[in-house]
């Protein structure tokens, strides 16, 4: 009965810290919501360190022409995660107009895009930490120097 | 021996109160200043498109050091000889910023009226367009910059201009509405605040 015990125990405390360590990243949300009858609706909710393990089984020859594009902004990316992640929450960028309305805003830790128009809705909500792992491991999978 | 407790007490006391005044006026002084936004705002009558841009001033500061791209490197801007066509900006700037309040140009045609003058420590630069037949609203444009950001933006002897030295000048200059433009459909406002949001 003791060993049974500790056997749920310990099978709680790896699943508590599992789940501890998957959330830590963040959380990366997207949302699209087409307008006309019978339009489709996606929806995701996914861990950002499961995404980011995603990216990781993406073969680097796929990502190689980003990552050399990539390779001469990292220390702008950089610069700009670093000193967003200090900022209060903001709205960066508004766009509006009678069929559109567009707004990139950071949100307690995260980029969030919002489109709105005739057609359909979009929310995009990324933790900028895992953006910057993302981008970091994009510009990894450039060709070496 | 209840004697010595109450004084012993009675110095904690006075002690904790000195430390947590001192902690309150040492927050109070080396608090940082605000956060300084650049606000851009472009509202278009003709198709009803409203644009707001807010930049923190801050990270712009932390940017464009990082940019290295064409003449923009370490967040200045090289101006070669050939673009500078021989004019010493940096001798027109002192000449500028010692001179009294004064118009420096004034240009009238029959197409526009220009005003570059300096006026209460900013360059102020005025372009009217002159109203031509049928037009309702000629395109008007005012700029406001404080001097300190004008004397940033050229540093001593050299041909550069300084943008991140211009960005912290102007983050130290307070709330300035820098540029207007008005014409018949459009209307641009950008200014430097404390207000987060572009209202």
């Amino acid at each position: 009965m003791i060993l049974l015990t500790k056997l749920v125990v310990g099978a709680v405390g790896t699943i508590v810290t599992l789940g501890a360590m998957v959330c830590s990243e963040g959380f990366v949300s997207v949302r699209v919501q087409e307008k006309h009858p019978g339009g489709t609706h996606i929806s995701i909710f996914a861990p950002a360190l499961l995404l980011n393990g995603g990216l990781r089984c993406v073969p680097s020859e796929h990502l190689r022409d980003a990552g050399e594009q990539i390779r001469p902004w990292m220390p702008t990316i950089e610069a700009a995660m670093q000193q967003m992640g200090k900022m209060p929450d903001l709205t960066l960028v508004g766009v509006t107009d009678p069929s559109e309305h567009v707004q990139v805003s950071k949100l307690g830790g995260s980029i969030v895009v919002d489109v709105d128009d005739e057609n359909e809705t979009v929310h995009v909500s990324a933790p900028l930490r895992a953006m910057d792992d993302a981008v970091q491991q994009i510009a990894a999978a450039g060709p070496k120097l | 021996m209840m004697r010595i407790s109450m004084k012993v007490g009675v110095v904690l006391c006075l002690l904790a109160g000195a430390i947590a005044v001192g902690t309150i006026v040492s927050r109070r002084a080396f608090a940082a200043p605000p956060e300084k936004y650049l606000h851009v705002r472009v509202n278009n009558s003709e198709n009803k498109e409203t644009v707001n841009v807010n930049l923190p001033l801050s990270l712009a500061e932390k940017i464009l050091p990082t940019i290295h791209q064409g003449n923009l490197k370490d967040g200045k801007v090289t101006i070669g000889d050939a673009e500078m066509d021989n004019v010493d900006l940096r001798a027109i700037l002192d000449a500028v910023r010692t001179a009294p309040d004064n118009e420096f140009v004034t240009v009238k045609s029959d197409t526009e009226d220009v005003r570059v003058a300096k006026s209460k420590g900013n360059l102020v630069v005025h372009v009217n367009e002159t109203k031509k037949d049928g037009e309702k609203n000629p395109e008007k444009v005012d700029v406001t910059i404080p001097m300190s950001v004008v004397n940033a933006l050229v540093p001593t002897d050299k041909r550069e201009i300084d943008l991140v030295a211009a960005i912290h000048a102007l983050a130290d200059a307070g709330d300035t509405l820098l540029v207007t433009v008005h014409n018949a459909t459009e209307e641009v406002r950008i200014w430097v605040d404390s207000n987060g949001s572009s209202t």
